[in-house]
């Protein structure tokens, strides 16, 4: 169980980009973040495992208190939490393997990491995480040889490794067409059937339906709309998305 | 466009001041353009004071009432091509002025005695060995002092009568034991070491030629620059007569000076290695003090960004030549000048580069790494490192590239090196070694050239 209360983030320029926000994710859920852009998503999905530092308000897990958390504390909440880019993130001149590698940092001997030295069992491991992604052949090419669709499947591996408690995903497939939508947002899908908590933040309200098992909505910062996605009705959506929004699908290509 | 101005007007206007056509006619930047120009080039052409080229100002003038004109039938103008190639032929005029171009000092039968022995480099000769003998003998003739005209040595014989002579006096020398029907030179050398010519007018080797059984007989007069010694005659040591012959091995070898050549040119490339070395030590950690995106921070590091990128940009736009001759002042002559020199240009060059690798580093691998639960430590080595390494190393070897050019060029004042070697053989007339010298420098350069651009390529 993830609970967030009250969380704030004013960034040194004085955006505001959270207010207060708070809600709770059960184990097992696909949460899905909706909003428009600038809405605060990212900063949301930073500030659970502190790549953003969070100006008020907590993050619990369970019982520990991430906000609260020591340095090598965060380190330890992190190698739980698996994280899923927009971008992909991917160090692009290093092979496939070294960046599935590096999702297991946490929890490596940090002197032979240094070296990019991995045990058998480590390797054995990160071949077992390309091939659920079903990209093992593409194990040592280099990470930029690889399409989109591929590297967002890299990414997934890396986040695997860290045999995560849960994922965020901060939108995992808007750099991708819709058909890989679908096929990454599958994988996403099976994880959490697996157990595998989900954050995910999405833009296509299509995909939301498909995915999410509760929805939260953001608008300027403030958390506007919490439910399920079958309570987005126009009404909703309208308050999420302002008054000129239209609903666009993902697959109406 | 829209207000109509009369062209008859604007030519008049233009005539008295030129650009005021123009200035009425709606074209204001065009109008003071104009008007600068012309003051301008008048001004020059007024300041170096040739007739002729006044004709630059006036043809712009000319072109500035027909260009009013122009501008104010149609609102719009023609290109400035005009004007811009008088400007051009006034100030190549006024350059060529200060410059001095004089060809009546260029003398071509120099030239062709410069140019001539550097197309045929010394760079290699053909292998070969020789056989070599000398005796003594004394000059002048001295009461109780005498040599025995005889030397003998592995299994060659050397006689010379009489064992003593004046200047200008008859000498015979006969040799055997050296290799027959071979030529062999013949020379002089003073208690000195300084080596005289006994062949036709002292200007020409002699030359004997040994029988079938390797005998020789020579005769030759004392020559007239032997030097005596003096003050006291009396004391003074034997001269000697030197006879060698020499016979090709068959193939090549390099020569002395082609051997002084590559020396020079590998202290060249371990100048610039060494120059590029002690940079990179230093560049690394000035380029993260003279990285925006790591220092822009707090007004702190911000100050010391902007000292450090403008003490690199000083720095840098400093010649290393002249860096060189400060150097030579301060450590001598030598290689060491040179390097100093080198690496405290390339300090700054590396690191302004260095420091756009890092302002350039994409922040999302470091997200993506720092999420996992990685320290900083792993943080720099998956995420950073990756990022940089690669293009720091083309950018070094790119500057070694520069380096060993500029290693080249630093040797003429005194930074040691093939440049060093160069104004020496100059100096002393080897013109041959100056052939062979300019074939190791473009081949150097060329295979570095493309073996620079190969590796660069590889890396990025
Ligand atoms: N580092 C930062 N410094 C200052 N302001 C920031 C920073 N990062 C984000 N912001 C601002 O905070 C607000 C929320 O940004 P955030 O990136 O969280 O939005 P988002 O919902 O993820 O948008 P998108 O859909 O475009 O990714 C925006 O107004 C943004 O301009
Ligand atoms: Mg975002």
């Amino acid at each position: 169980m993830l609970k967030i209360e009250n969380l704030t983030k004013v960034y040194p320029n004085g955006t505001v980009a959270l207010k207060n926000v708070s809600f709770e994710v059960p184990d097992g859920e696909f949460l899905v973040v909706i909003g428009l852009s600038g809405s605060g998503k990212s900063t949301l999905l930073r500030c659970i495992n502190r790549l953003i530092e969070p100006t008020e308000g907590k993050v619990y897990w369970d019982k520990t208190d991430i906000t609260a958390a020591s340095p090598t504390e965060l380190l330890h909440i992190r190698q739980h939490i698996g994280m899923v880019f927009q971008q992909f993130n991917l160090v692009r001149r290093s092979s496939v393997m070294t960046n599935v590698l590096s999702g297991r940092l946490g929890y490596a001997n940090p002197w032979l990491s240094l070296l990019n030295i991995w045990p058998e069992e480590e390797k054995r491991r990160a071949m077992q995480a390309l091939e659920r992604v079903g990209i093992p052949d593409k194990a040592y090419s280099r990470a930029d040889t690889l399409s989109g669709g591929q590297q967002q499947r890299v990414g997934i591996a890396r986040a695997l490794m860290q045999e995560p408690k849960f994922i965020l995903a901060d939108e995992p497939v808007a750099s991708l067409d819709p058909v890989l939508s679908h096929s990454i947002l599958q994988y996403l899908e099976q994880l959490n059937k697996e157990g595998i908590t989900v954050i995910c933040s999405l833009h296509f309200l299509d995909l939301v339906h498909r995915y999410a098992t509760r929805v939260v909505g953001l608008k300027d910062g403030l958390k506007v709309f919490e439910g399920t996605a079958t309570e987005i009705d126009r009404a909703k959506f309208k308050e999420i998305y302002g008054e000129e929004a239209q609903e666009v699908r993902a697959t109406t290509v | 466009m829209n207000k109509k101005h009369s062209p008859v007007l604007a030519g008049i206007l233009s005539t008295f001041i030129p650009g005021l056509g123009q200035f009425y006619a709606g074209l204001r930047y065009r109008g003071v353009a104009v008007l600068l120009g012309m003051l301008f080039t008048s001004g020059i052409v007024a300041w170096y004071g040739k007739p002729i080229w006044y004709l630059a100002p006036v043809l712009i003038w000319l072109w500035n009432i027909w260009d009013a004109i122009c501008a104010a039938r149609q609102g719009r103008t023609f290109s400035v091509l005009l004007p811009i190639l008088f400007g051009f032929v006034a100030m190549f005029g006024i350059g060529l002025a200060v410059v001095g171009v004089d060809f009546s000092k260029a003398d071509i039968n120099r030239a062709i005695a410069i140019m001539r022995p550097m197309f045929h480099p010394d760079f290699i000769q053909k292998r070969a060995e020789s056989n070599q003998a000398w005796v003594e003998v004394m000059v002048p003739c001295l009461p109780g002092r005498s040599v025995s005209g005889i030397n003998e040595e592995n299994g060659k014989k050397v006689t010379i009568t009489p064992t003593c002579a004046d200047i200008g006096e008859a000498l015979t020398i006969t040799a055997s034991g050296f290799w027959p029907n071979t030529d062999a030179n013949l020379w002089w050398e003073d208690p000195s070491g300084s080596v005289k010519m006994i062949g036709p007018g002292e200007a020409a080797m002699l030359v004997a030629h040994t029988d079938g059984s390797g005998t020789l007989t020579a005769s030759f007069k004392v020559p007239t620059t032997a030097t005596i010694a003096v003050p006291d005659v009396t004391q003074s040591p034997p001269h000697r007569v030197y006879l060698e012959q020499t016979r090709l091995l068959g193939g090549f070898e390099l020569s002395y000076v082609g051997g002084r050549v590559l020396q020079g040119a590998l202290q060249t490339i371990g100048m610039a290695l060494m120059a590029t070395a002690l940079a990179i030590l230093l560049a690394i950690p000035v380029s993260f003090l003279a990285a925006r995106n790591l220092m822009s921070g707090n007004p702190f590091t911000y100050a010391i960004y902007f000292i450090v990128r403008t003490l690199l940009n000083i720095l840098r736009s400093i010649e290393p030549l002249i860096i060189a001759i400060v150097f030579v002042v301060i450590v001598g002559l030598g290689p060491f000048a040179g390097v100093l020199a080198l690496a405290v240009h390339s300090v700054a060059a590396l690191a302004k580069l260095y420091s756009e690798v890092i302002e350039g580093i994409d922040p999302g691998p470091i997200e993506a790494i720092r999420a996992t639960g990685a320290n900083w430590v792993q943080v720099v080595r998956y995420a950073v490192i990756p990022q940089i390494v690669p293009p720091f190393t083309a950018f070094t070897i790119y500057r070694w590239d520069i380096n060993v050019r500029s290693a080249t060029i630093i040797g003429f004042v005194g930074g040691g090196g093939i440049g060093f070697l160069l104004i020496e053989l100059i100096r002393i007339n080897n013109f041959r070694g100056v052939g062979a010298l300019f074939i190791t420098i473009a081949v150097i350069v060329m295979l570095l050239d493309y073996f620079s651009a190969k590796i660069r390529e590889r890396l990025v």
